[in-house]
């Protein structure tokens, strides 16, 4: 949707989004639409990772999947919110949400990472046992 | 297959190394600018950064001043600065000065006759110089070459005509005597243009210039930063960046309404110093003694936008100082220090010193010092950064000499004289809509002179015959009505406002205003003349038809500044505007140019329209040729440079 709002405004050369004094909400709302964009495939990915790997998110899933949709929230929203209102090269005070999403997007990464690492670990001593097992 | 991976990534490798390599070898290789050695050169100091740290906090007002004629004022010579075609051509243009002009790659060159060889211009040896800097964009452009020596600059000897898209003599495009030579100082450029051509300049002479020959001089010049950019009027920011890095500081600013002390905000100062930050450079100025000027040479300039400007700058007022020993003693040094920059009265009659004029204006000078809201200053109609609601483009703005939006009509008036807002034509006399109801028209008429062109006096004034009499400024009624005689205003204003008029002569009776500066002028009376002959509102007023003979003759004047003016206002007479006419030709063939233009008016019906006797044709028409002569002989030919 706001890809859409941002092409129409460059269609129709909208003053408060292409002039030059808007520059930094430009760069704000572009980063908020790319951010989004970013974050939507990093769900999908997630998703399609727990479809194959279910073991991924065993013992965490509530807490990643919470920290992923509330940084795809705060992360691509803190840059809308703080191209609204902007004071020459700098964004608005909305721009403080972007380090909460950052944040919580590196816990849901984390999360997905130590999920991973425990799979391995546990298939690797497995697989030792069932090869002895079958010699 | 195991082995074909690592014979794949070497192969791989070397051919980006390969790729890299050949990159690097062949772009352009870029000087640093701290490298130069053979012009002047940027260097940022004592607490000086360039416009460059201003944009990426504030990207609107760098905008707005990169589209300006500020930062163009001077510009190092570049493929996308030169406007003058370098293309292996011959200029002939310069009489006796012939240049040939070369690019070789991004480099300009130019050939010419060696300025310090005395002797014709046939026999001068010829010199090749790069030229490496360029003062100029809007009107002209004059190019600055190496001369080899230093860091000193020398002018190329003919100036680039913009819009006219010619070459033109240096001596040719200010209003300067015939057959007088302008002075070709080598290292005028280190000297003199850049305390207000740059920012931050330090000269950087080991002795004062012109002390002695400039090869035995030390030419060192820097400046912070070439045109006029951010910090010739903000003031210095280095503090300013360093304190805004830290974002709590900055968010406290956004939020806050406290005034940053750490840069200058020209709009924020009272109305006597923020027109002094424009005044720094739009002002004639001296130094008070050598000894300030061996400091400026050496420390830069001291002035620092809100200070007070005439601590470490003398300021003539020959209005107010005519007796001031100051003043005196600058005339002793040099004879034409007033007469060059100022009517006989102390107004102001150059362009680019429109601080003179203002503090000599009562909208300025009348208000109370450092406090009221309706003084008049720059501000009151110009602005540095278009308005983000201004619906001008950039270009547009800087072409209409940065006029803030509205205030290029009464508005600009209205705002403090309020009185006047309704009904100004109980005032003006004039009907509302008509030129003549515009408060500049009348109040700040095109008096001044500069860059081939009138332009509106600055010293806000009420129109006056008593000062045409005495002074010879033409006065603002005239200027419009340039068919009737100074009688005839005379008796308006005293009619409309009870202006007594003063004792006027036969010719002030009888004889149109207007075909008296022509006639009988001096220079700068002459090129106001005959730039008003072209203005579209004395046009409109005055009817053009009767015009042209008046043109011709004006395009045999002596000085060439005046031709070229007549010629583009000859151009905007109906049916005139193909007329072939080189106004750097010599007499005889501007002569032979000029007759037939006159003879198929004469031949025209025209030239019978207008029969009224204040413009010197009879009841037939026929031009009254004894009268012409008669007062063409009263001429003021004395020698006058208008110091633009």
């Amino acid at each position: 949707m706001l890809g859409i709002l941002l092409e129409t405004m460059h269609g129709l050369k909208i003053r408060m989004y292409l002039d030059v004094p808007n520059e930094t909400r430009r760069l704000m709302w572009t980063l908020a639409h790319a951010h989004g964009g970013l974050l939507g495939l990093i769900h999908l990915i997630l998703g399609l990772c727990l479809r194959i790997v279910p073991e991924i998110g065993s013992r965490h899933l509530r807490m990643i999947s919470t920290s992923l949709i509330m940084a795809s929230v705060f992360l691509p929203g803190g840059f809308f919110l703080g191209g609204i209102v902007v004071y020459g090269g700098d964004p608005g005070l909305g721009i403080l949400a972007v380090p909460i999403g950052a944040a919580l997007l590196v816990v849901a990464i984390y999360k997905v990472a130590r999920g991973s690492a425990t799979i391995e670990t546990t298939t690797s001593t497995s697989g030792k046992s069932g090869r002895r097992g079958n010699s | 297959m195991k082995s074909a991976l690592p014979i794949g990534t070497i192969v791989l490798a070397l051919i980006a190394l390969g790729v890299a390599t050949t990159v690097t070898v062949t772009r352009d290789t870029v000087t640093l600018e701290e490298d130069i050695t053979h012009r002047p050169i940027e260097t940022p100091s004592d607490g000086f950064v360039s416009s460059k740290t201003c944009k990426s906090c504030h990207p609107s007002q760098y905008d707005t001043w990169y589209g300006s004629y500020h930062r163009t004022m001077t510009q190092v010579a570049t493929p996308d600065t030169v406007l003058a075609d370098f293309s292996n051509v011959r200029i002939d243009a310069v009489h006796g000065e012939p240049m040939h002009l070369e690019q070789r790659g991004n480099e300009f060159w130019a050939e010419f006759n060696d300025p310090g060889v005395d002797g014709p211009a046939d026999d001068r040896p010829r010199i090749t110089r790069q030229v490496v800097m360029i003062t100029g964009s809007h009107h002209q452009q004059i190019y600055w070459y190496a001369t080899g020596h230093d860091r000193a600059l020398n002018v190329l000897p003919g100036v680039y005509l913009i819009t006219e898209q010619r070459w033109a003599p240096r001596s040719a495009v200010v209003l300067h005597p015939p057959n007088q030579l302008v002075s070709t100082s080598n290292g005028h450029w280190n000297a003199v243009c850049l305390a207000c051509h740059t920012t931050f300049p330090k000269t950087q002479f080991d002795t004062p210039f012109l002390s002695k020959p400039i090869e035995e001089q030390v030419v060192d010049t820097t400046t912070a930063e070439f045109g006029i950019a951010c910090e010739a009027c903000h003031g210095p920011a280095a503090d300013h960046v360093r304190t805004h890095q830290n974002p709590v500081t900055r968010y406290r600013r956004h939020l806050g309404d406290q005034p940053d002390s750490t840069i200058v905000q020209p709009a924020l100062l009272n109305p006597q110093r923020s027109s002094q930050v424009c005044g720094q450079c739009h002002s004639v100025w001296e130094f008070y003694n050598v000894e300030d000027e061996r400091y400026a040479n050496t420390h830069g300039f001291p002035y620092r936008p809100g200070d007070e400007l005439r601590d470490t700058r003398f300021m003539p007022q020959p209005m107010e100082q005519a007796d001031s020993a100051a003043l005196r003693a600058f005339i002793r040094r040099d004879p034409d220090f007033v007469n060059g920059s100022f009517w006989s009265d102390g107004m102001i009659r150059v362009s680019g010193r429109e601080y003179n004029g203002l503090i000599d204006s009562p909208c300025f000078k009348n208000a109370p010092e450092h406090g009221g809201s309706k003084i008049m200053s720059c501000f009151s109609c110009h602005t540095m950064h278009k308005a983000p609601n201004d619906p001008r483009p950039v270009s547009v703005w800087a072409a209409t000499h940065q006029v803030t939006a509205k205030m290029d009509n009464n508005e600009a008036c209205v705002q403090c004289h309020e009185t006047f807002d309704t009904n100004i034509s109980q005032h003006t006399r004039h009907s509302a809509e008509s030129t003549g109801s515009l408060c500049y028209n009348c109040h700040m008429p095109y008096t001044s002179y500069g860059l081939l062109k009138a332009v509106r006096s600055h010293t806000v004034s009420s129109p006056s015959i008593t000062e045409t009499v005495n002074i010879g400024r033409p006065n603002a009624c005239n200027l419009c009505h340039l068919d009737k005689t100074l009688a005839w205003t005379g008796t308006q204003l005293n009619r409309w406002y009870g202006t007594a008029s003063p004792q006027l002569t036969v010719d002030q009776n009888e004889v149109a205003a207007s075909l008296l500066w022509a006639m009988k002028g001096d220079a700068g009376q002459r090129a106001l003349t005959a730039w008003a002959f072209g203005w579209n509102p004395a046009q409109q007023v005055s009817g053009t038809s009767w015009m042209l003979p008046h043109l011709t003759e004006l395009l045999n004047d002596s000085y060439e500044a005046i031709r070229f003016i007549s010629y583009r206002s000859l151009r905007t007479l109906p049916g005139y505007s193909d007329v072939d006419y080189d106004y750097l030709a010599g007499r005889e063939e501007r002569i032979t140019a000029v007759l037939p233009i006159l003879q198929s008016w004469q031949n025209s019906i025209l030239a019978r329209r207008r029969r009224e006797p204040e413009l010197l044709v009879d009841n037939e028409g026929h031009l009254r040729i004894d009268e012409f002569a008669r007062i063409f002989n009263q001429r003021d030919n004395r020698p006058l440079f208008l110091r633009e």
